[in-house]
């Protein structure tokens, strides 16, 4: 475990404060939570990146559809594969 | 089940499906993943799926691409208990599939999956809608 001193804007230091009570865990525990999720998403968009590198990147419409897709089933919708053009 | 009655999930859990999906190159897959990631949504998969992946995958390569950006939840021994109660009741041996649905049950996820009758099973005996995108 390293120990690090970090300076947090009031704001969000209150939001994280409570949000970690919420939660049943500390506030380094909370924020190191925070990061490790932060620092997986930006290494699956690297993922993705390294994928589009092979395939070609994905379109405009294709972007868009998979942002529908995200909300739909967010939304508790069930969807079936389709396709969408690649441009 | 129609949107106006729908639950909302929280997150996406790949099943099996999802994997070969994405390493046969499935730009929708993509898209959706990435689409996750852009809305700070690490979607999650159960250790013993990455194992199936693995074993039945020859791209490993983007196997790990998608799970670069994949939350691969360890099989505790809880969830292996549950799974298999569930399992039994099913009366299937495909752990793997029942996996996912107690992940998602648990996580309240939408499941990206092949179609198979034993999620739906599953799901069912839960108490659980399932959501799925069918891959």
């Amino acid at each position: 475990m390293t120990k690090r001193s970090v300076s947090l804007d009031d704001g969000v230091a209150a939001s994280v404060e409570e949000a970690a009570k919420q939660d049943g865990v500390s506030f380094s525990a909370w924020l190191s939570t925070a990061a490790e999720r932060q620092l997986r998403v930006r290494q699956g968009l690297r993922g993705v990146a390294a994928w589009e590198g092979e395939t070609g990147s994905l379109s405009a419409e294709e972007l868009a559809a998979g942002e529908a897709l995200l909300a739909r089933l967010r939304s508790g919708v069930s969807g079936v594969a389709s396709r969408v053009r690649r441009r | 089940m129609s949107a106006a009655s729908a639950t909302r999930r929280e997150g996406l859990a790949y099943g099996l499906g999802a994997l070969h999906a994405a390493a046969r190159g499935d730009r929708m897959m993509w898209a959706l993943h990435r689409a996750a990631l852009s809305n700070g949504i690490v979607p999650v998969t159960p250790a013993v799926t990455v194992a199936e992946g693995y074993r039945t995958e020859a791209r490993s390569d983007r196997l790990g691409e998608l799970l670069a950006g994949t939350e691969v939840e360890p099989f505790t021994d809880a969830a292996a208990r549950r799974s298999g109660e569930i399992a039994a009741r099913c009366d299937t041996s495909d752990l793997n599939s029942i996996a996912v649905v107690e992940l998602a049950e648990r996580r309240n996820c939408a499941v990206v999956a092949q179609r198979q009758t034993v999620l739906r099973t599953a799901s069912a005996l839960l108490g659980h809608e399932l959501v799925l995108y069918a891959v």
